[in-house]
């Protein structure tokens, strides 16, 4: 084989090459040869005592090397690769190292409070098939780096190959937070829906699984010394997470470089708790349900008791005690006072007391959310706490999330918390499917449209905040509410759409629909290889011709 | 539905015994769809004995009736579903443990009938089919009888007989006998609309679609097989044609594949009706034949073709029209039903008034536009007729007898005024894919062009016979759903399909006028039951909502 020869057909074949990698690398350099892996490949490791993660996480990327087959997403799926590649360079190695001390497992680094995670590595893939490298000051560092490394290999008639050689990455993310949420009590999802939802978020470089585990339909959670709360209020006795099941997601998660961060929510959605503990809920089931809650059934926590403060204090530090993360969310959404207008021992504590529902709120969240302090978890809530119940035993350490509008982020960022974005209007996955709650012909979801990828990955998260005010955005995250999902359609309503806040987050806001689509393809493709149902964006048509379907093309 | 109070003379009844029977069927969630024209029901339980069998008095009753007894039983012993209550039935247990059981369930057919297989029923001229039925269920033990005109009708029965069982345990059960259902459908048309030219579907799912529309006695399958996309259909004497436009060599239909799906649905009650839209939404062909298509991959796309890639048939060029007439019979012969679509939507004409044969042949001829578009239609469709075949077209054109409406339900009355048969398919009703955001690329800001998303609610309150006469009404042969596949694959089709299209299927089958209060608790048993089957049928509520029908309401 000649060199020279090589280049040439390499050259030729570059023609709008189709970079898969998701999200963006801060700093992507390619060139324009062919380089293949060759059937010798490995990967080593020269760090000391590496830990297990790290060497799974090793296995993995070998695995899914060998077994994705993505042929690239061009006319003929990489059919005129075939000479180019025949005659290219061979890779042998590729060695991970890390620069800087110590080497902690990738769950403890991805378990870090957020400000002390460092993501970043460098990957550098020489083009004449002498070795590569990732190097990172943390194994979470060369995690995400071997997840570049195997988005950058498609197949053709036996050969694992890329024709952008040679590539020099360097990377980290631009926002430390990169969530998606799960709700698992609207309807529920069996672990092995919850672990391939992992997989296909670590694809992405996700780093946070905000587990929504209860609510007022369903308690599918099994907290030791509240067992009962879960065998009365789960859908069925096999529909419950057991505390064997949260280690094996934990675990799982940590693994894959993302954090499992619970959430109880408290004091409202919570009737089922009703079910084993009646004296400390409000309202119970109570109809008309819409004069009572947000949505069926009726039923909040009694919080202005003491007892019942206590109670979730013991309920919320046992659930806790289950999780390895620095955070736990609290919740404290879509309180609903005439629950508690109506709800006689309420009404009787707050007349003798003189305080108002707020103040009492203000207390119910001090005694919670001081247990969670104490067991080391940095408290998480919704928006309203800060901007509607005006809160003030928050700690200033709370992150927020804010949910009802993008337009409420400049109010709780001059409050001066620390927000993470997980606005409705952008990144709700479950808006524009048509109304789910009964006799109500006409009724679209409450939060439609839909929003697409091209709106969620235009969303600017530093939008109208001062500089300072920039500092405190964590990042942000999709959500999927579930009242009309379930393991059915996860996969199909989640992926790909939810890549784009993680492609917003990682390489930060600005970039452009048109240019992504087609590296988005690659990522829809990619999850599909590996068993992650996600949808067609477009006709395949227009998936194996980048650009060709856009709106002037 | 009225409901018979059962009262059980035939059994000695403690007063417990009563109680129980009754605190289970509070609200009871018949789980029926469609709704039968008839049905009376009672408040006794009554389980199917271990040795429960189904036997017919049909002398050399068809094989595709035979394996459909075959999946009835099959049904009946793996769907295992508890009742859609609190507790899952679990309430139930005393009463069903001391009710009577049912052995069997005869099939015959009415005095006279002809017999028939299953499939050559359903491929009948749609107002001489005959999908009616009689089941009676007995409370005490006795023998289930099902009567019927056709095999076609006894599968339609079938499929409401496997409704009507719940798990518990180990008994299968009813709370609800007797039963005595006479039942037959308002409207013959009740399809469902596959695209697997956007994107491709394995046979096996379009055998799983087959499956489940089969379930709600569905009739017709409108396969829109090709598009200017891909043209993944392998047509004898054409097969340059799927082998340069198919998206992969393994994403082509076989003509052994077509053989095996119309046989697969025939056998379920299900007419194949396959579409070859044209003249337009036909790109493609010019892969192999680029002398048949005008302004192929043509750009700006926008100008030439509501969606990429432009390319159209020259449809004013005589070689074309006879082209095209050979290409439809060829495809045609594959298909044993009584129709075939045509299509002739979005016909784009700047893409033919820069495309120089066609300027030419309109220029030595003199004709317009129509009046060779009218040529094309008699030429190609004359084709068709000589293979037996009605031609199906969608609304734009108005010239052959059976019509799709589908730009808007506000067509309807125009098309029916012109005397035409119409098919229901308005995008602002039946439309799955509407509502997913935009597929074009570099809009960020778009919907889909039909937001927003068409809810079951929407599809189920769909009045067919608004603003028409009676004469006009009688037009009407009935409506499907489509699955347009821009953003669709094998993927998410269970979950964007079901259970919504079933709307449609009830709509279709027991009239208009459903309420949907009524309809959402036997919508979630549909749902859990294809969930049983192995269809992936979305959540349409919080299980919490499934389990207590109504509470969930608007005002409860």
């Amino acid at each position: 084989m000649t060199r020279i020869l090589a280049l040439f057909l390499a050259v030729s074949l570059t023609v709008a090459p189709a970079s898969a990698v998701w999200p963006l690398p801060q700093s992507f350099q390619t060139g324009s040869s062919a380089l293949r892996l060759s059937p010798r490949f490995d990967i080593q490791l020269s760090v000391n005592h590496a830990s297990q993660d790290l060497r799974d996480a090793v296995s993995r990327t070998k695995f899914h090397l060998k077994n994705d087959k993505l042929g690239r997403l061009v006319v003929g799926r990489g059919s005129s690769d075939e000479q180019a590649v025949a005659s290219a360079p061979t890779l042998a190695l590729l060695t991970l190292s890390l620069t800087g001390p110590g080497s902690e497992s990738i769950a403890t680094e991805a378990q870090k409070l957020l400000g002390e995670r460092d993501e970043a590595y460098a990957l550098s893939i020489p083009s004449d098939g002498s070795t590569a490298t990732i190097t990172a000051n943390s194994t979470l560092g060369l995690y995400r780096g071997l997840t570049t490394f195997e988005q950058l290999w498609y197949h053709y008639n036996g050969h694992t190959y890329t024709i952008q050689a040679p590539i020099e990455v360097e990377d980290f993310p631009a926002y430390p937070y990169r969530g998606l949420m799960l709700d698992t009590a609207r309807n529920y999802f069996p672990v092995d829906d919850i672990k391939r939802t992992l997989d296909a978020m670590s694809m992405v470089k996700i780093n946070t699984f905000h587990w929504h585990v209860v609510d007022s339909q369903s308690f599918p959670l099994q907290i030791p010394g509240f067992e009962n709360i879960s065998a009365a209020g789960a859908y069925a006795s096999s529909s419950v997470y057991s505390a064997a099941n949260v280690r094996d997601i934990v675990s799982y998660a940590g693994a894959r470089g993302i954090d499992v961060i619970m959430e109880i929510d408290t004091p409202g959605h919570t009737s089922v708790i009703s079910k084993a503990y009646p004296e400390h809920i409000a309202c119970p089931e109570s109809t008309p349900w819409a004069t009572y809650a947000n949505e069926p059934p009726a039923g909040q926590l009694r919080f202005v008791q003491p007892e019942t403060a206590e109670f979730a204090a013991n309920l919320l530090g046992a659930a806790a005690a289950l999780t390895s993360s620095a955070y736990f969310n609290t919740g404290g959404d879509e309180l609903n006072t005439a629950c508690y207008e109506q709800d006689e021992p309420t009404t009787a504590i707050l007349n003798q007391t003189g305080l108002t529902l707020y103040d009492a709120l203000d207390n119910f969240t001090a005694t919670t959310h001081k247990r969670l302090i104490d067991s080391g978890k940095t408290p998480i809530v919704w928006e309203e706490m800060v901007l509607n119940y005006n809160v003030t035993s928050l700690s200033n350490e709370t992150l927020v999330l804010v949910w009802i509008s993008s337009n409420n982020v400049a109010a709780v960022a001059q409050k001066g918390y620390k927000l993470i974005h997980a606005a409705s209007d952008y990144f709700y996955l479950d808006c524009g499917a048509g109304a789910w709650v009964g006799d109500f012909p006409q009724g679209n979801s409450w939060c439609d449209p839909f929003k697409s990828w091209q709106k969620s990955y235009t969303f600017d998260p530093v939008s109208g905040l001062t500089e300072t005010e920039k500092t405190l955005v964590q990042g942000g995250q999709h959500l999927l509410w579930t009242e009309q999902s379930g393991p059915e359609n996860l996969d199909s309503i989640v992926w790909p759409r939810a890549a784009s806040s993680a492609e917003l987050f990682w390489s930060g806001p600005g970039g452009n629909v048109s240019a992504a689509l087609p590296r988005l393809h690659n990522v829809a493709y990619r999850m599909r290889t590996r068993g992650v149902k996600a949808i067609s964006l477009q006709p395949e048509w227009c998936a194996i011709r980048p650009g060709v379907c856009d709106l002037t093309a | 539905m009225g409901a018979i109070v059962s009262v059980r003379v035939d059994m000695v009844v403690d007063t417990k015994d009563v109680r129980d029977a009754l605190a289970s069927v509070v609200a009871p969630a018949f789980a029926l769809w469609p709704q039968q024209r008839n049905l009376q029901t009672g408040s006794s339980a009554l389980k199917l004995a271990p040795s429960f069998h189904i036997t017919t008095t049909i002398h050399n009753a068809p094989e595709d009736l035979h394996d459909a007894v075959l999946r009835t039983l099959e049904f009946l012993k793996m769907d295992k579903l508890g009742r859609l209550v609190v507790g899952r039935g679990s309430g139930d247990a005393t009463v069903v443990s001391r009710a009577r059981t049912l052995s069997s369930l005869t099939l015959s057919l009415s005095e006279g009938s002809e017999i028939n297989s299953i499939a050559t029923e359903v491929r009948k001229a749609l107002e001489d089919r005959d999908e009616a039925y009689t089941l009676h269920v007995p409370a005490d033990g006795s023998d289930a009888t099902m009567t019927a005109n056709t095999t076609l009708g006894l599968f339609r029965g079938l499929a409401t007989f496997s409704q009507m069982w719940y798990t518990n345990d180990e008994d299968t059960y009813t709370i609800n006998a007797p039963f005595s259902i006479q039942d037959s459908p308002v409207y013959p048309y009740r399809g469902l609309l596959l695209d697997t030219a956007r994107n491709f579907f394995p046979v096996s799912d379009i055998k799983r679609m087959l499956d489940v529309m089969s379930w709600v006695k569905m009739s017709v399958l409108h396969w829109h097989v090709v598009d200017s996309q891909s043209f993944p259909l392998e047509i004898p004497g054409f097969i340059n044609i799927s082998r340069l436009g198919a998206y992969s060599p393994s994403s082509i239909y076989s003509t052994l594949d077509v053989e095996d799906i119309v046989h697969y649905a025939g056998a379920r009650g299900i007419d194949v009706l396959m579409e070859l839209d044209n003249p337009g939404h036909t790109t493609i062909i010019h892969k192999a034949f680029p002398e048949h298509v005008a302004c192929p991959e043509a750009t700006p796309w926008a100008t030439y073709a509501s969606e990429p890639p432009a390319g159209q048939l020259r449809f004013a060029l005589p070689g074309t029209a006879n082209f095209v007439a050979d290409f439809l019979a060829a495809a045609a012969r594959m298909s044993p039903s009584k129709y075939f679509s045509t299509g002739g939507d979005e016909l784009n004409t700047a893409c033919y008034d820069q495309d120089a044969p066609t300027q030419k042949q309109l220029n030595a001829t003199g004709k317009t536009f129509s009046e060779a578009l009218s040529d094309f239609i008699t030429t190609t469709h004359g084709a068709l007729v000589a293979q037996g075949k009605t031609p199906v077209v969608s609304e734009p054109l108005l010239n052959e007898t059976l019509v799709k409406v589908w730009i808007s339900s506000e067509n309807v009355a125009a098309v029916v005024r012109k005397g035409f048969k119409v098919i229901h398919a308005a995008s602002d009703y039946f439309y799955l894919d509407c509502g997913a955001g935009e597929w074009i690329g570099a809009d960020p800001d778009a919907n889909s062009w039909c937001d927003p998303f068409k809810s079951w609610q929407k599809s189920y309150s769909f009045d067919p016979t608004a603003n028409l006469t009676d004469t006009e009404a009688a037009l009407i042969q009935g409506g499907e759903h489509s699955l347009w596949g821009e953003q669709s694959g094998p993927e998410n089709v269970d979950s964007i399909t079901w259970p919504r299209a079933a709307s449609s299927a009830e709509l279709f089958w027991s009239g208009p006028g459903g309420n949907g209060s009524t309809a959402l608790p036997r919508l979630h048993d549909v749902a859990y039951r294809m969930r049983t089957r192995g269809v992936k049928a979305i959540r349409v509520q919080p299980e919490w909502c499934a389990l207590r029908p109504g509470k969930c309401d608007l005002t409860s």
